[in-house]
């Protein structure tokens, strides 16, 4: 696998403007790859569930996202996206990646429609510490 | 903090979301419409989302819970502008918004705030002016 | 991909050039293709028609979602009246497909309509259990069409065939 080296960005979280900065810089980023509006759409809303749940029930709300740009010779070119926090991560990962939107607030909300927009999303997480939610979308 | 104009035409109180509207802007916005509504005459509320990029599940919740909120204080809502990207990414997120009436642009929105406020009062014509 | 330091003929200019081309063709084909399975028509003012042929999987929604969003936004249409009598299955996850492109033509403030329900699939749809309730269907594009000129205010009037002889008469008002 290669990365595109330098073109890795690191962004921090730590209260919800940088929800919109994550999200605005993952379009960009998205952009520059080449994918379309749509796939725009789905990586920036992505991030910004990813993101909004770090500064809502993360520890101190911080946390940290990043941002790689892959080149793979089977899948062509994606973009990876890493968002980590210190928090008390999630107990049940397998059930939050199976409740709908109306299971109550908490780490793992969002999670379900996140894995929907994305080609792939690991979760690394477990109870006190933290999380690590990793999502990858490749170009068509 | 960015506050999002509410613009009174008539019987309808319209808002223009700009892009990145913070959280706490768009529960400001939840809150002085709700004000609105409550203070006035107003009988429609159209939200204008044509330069919004991206709604994410709060903001899509946030409109649901606006239009019903606004349906309690005895007004119709209408959300327009939603890009085909955004719709596009809305359904797959699992939110359609069912609770929200929606229009292409702010000509088709109004029209429909006006339909929808006459067969409210039961006539044939809305006062809208 | 040649190998490095082996005796096997790096690819030259012209060879390069010849497969860049052959990709180009083939783009060029698959877009050509796409738009031709997923025609939009506007069959009127701000009615979209949009007939099926073919299996529905999840690619192929997506760009007909792509499409046919657009074109709601570039005509203003109202309506859109989707045609799935060519679509050989219907079962759990090209229903929820349909209900993918009725939900993000709403979000755009047009109605989908969907015509060329079979009784079978409609068996179908029903034993799937699915929620179809903000679903209008018609059997045909005619129904269709006319539910669409009815939601939009319109009636279609057959002209009388009474021929009326214009005769040249003084007018005397």
């Amino acid at each position: 696998m290669v990365n595109l080296g330098s073109a890795e960005q690191h962004l921090p979280i730590r209260d919800e403007s940088d929800i919109i900065s994550a999200r605005h810089r993952a379009r960009e980023v998205a952009k520059t790859l080449g994918f379309g509006a749509v796939d725009q759409s789905r990586i920036a809303t992505a991030v910004s569930e990813l993101t909004r749940n770090v500064v809502r029930y993360a520890t101190d709300g911080r946390g940290e996202v990043v941002i790689r740009p892959r080149a793979q010779s089977e899948r062509g070119t994606g973009l990876e996206i890493v968002v980590s926090d210190e928090g008390p991560g999630i107990a049940d990962v397998e059930q939050a990646l199976r409740d709908g939107f109306t299971s109550g607030p908490g780490m793992g909300m969002g999670l379900p429609g996140t894995k929907r927009l994305m080609d792939e999303m690991e979760i690394d997480s477990a109870p006190g510490q933290g999380t690590i939610v990793t999502i990858r979308k490749w170009r068509r | 903090m960015a506050q999002v104009p509410i613009i009174r035409v008539g019987e309808v109180l319209i808002a223009s979301v700009q892009e990145d509207l913070r959280d706490q802007d768009a529960l400001d916005l939840q809150v002085r419409l709700g004000d609105a509504l409550e203070h006035t005459t107003a009988r429609g509320v159209l939200i204008d989302v044509s330069v919004v990029e991206t709604v994410d599940s709060f903001l899509g919740r946030l409109l649901n819970e606006t239009a019903t909120g606004a349906r309690l204080l005895g007004a119709q809502t209408v959300v327009v502008g939603i890009r085909p990207a955004v719709a596009i990414t809305l359904v797959e997120l699992g939110l359609e918004l069912q609770g929200v009436r929606t229009a292409l642009d702010t000509d088709k929105g109004l029209a429909l705030l006006r339909r929808l406020i006459a067969r409210e009062d039961g006539h044939g014509q809305s006062r809208l002016r | 991909m040649s190998e490095s330091g082996g005796r096997a003929p790096i690819p030259g200019g012209t060879q390069i050039a010849a497969s860049q081309r052959q990709v180009n063709t083939i783009e060029q084909q698959r877009q050509t293709i796409q738009e031709l399975q997923t025609p939009v028509i506007q069959v009127w003012d701000r009615i979209l028609a949009l007939p099926i042929v073919g299996s529905l999987d999840t690619a192929r929604t997506q760009e007909m979602n792509e499409a046919l969003l657009q074109k709601i936004v570039d005509t203003g249409s109202e309506i859109v009246i989707l045609d799935i009598t060519g679509v050989p299955v219907v079962d759990t996850a090209v229903a929820k497909h349909l209900l993918e492109t009725v939900a993000a033509s709403r979000l755009l403030g047009a109605e989908v309509l969907i015509v060329g329900l079979s009784t079978n699939t409609a068996l179908t749809l029903v034993h799937l259990g699915l929620d179809l309730s903000g679903v209008t269907t018609r059997t045909t594009m005619a129904k269709g069409l006319e539910l669409a000129f009815a939601r939009l205010g319109l009636e279609v009037i057959r002209r009388s065939r009474r021929r009326v002889t214009v005769a040249h008469e003084p007018d005397d008002n």
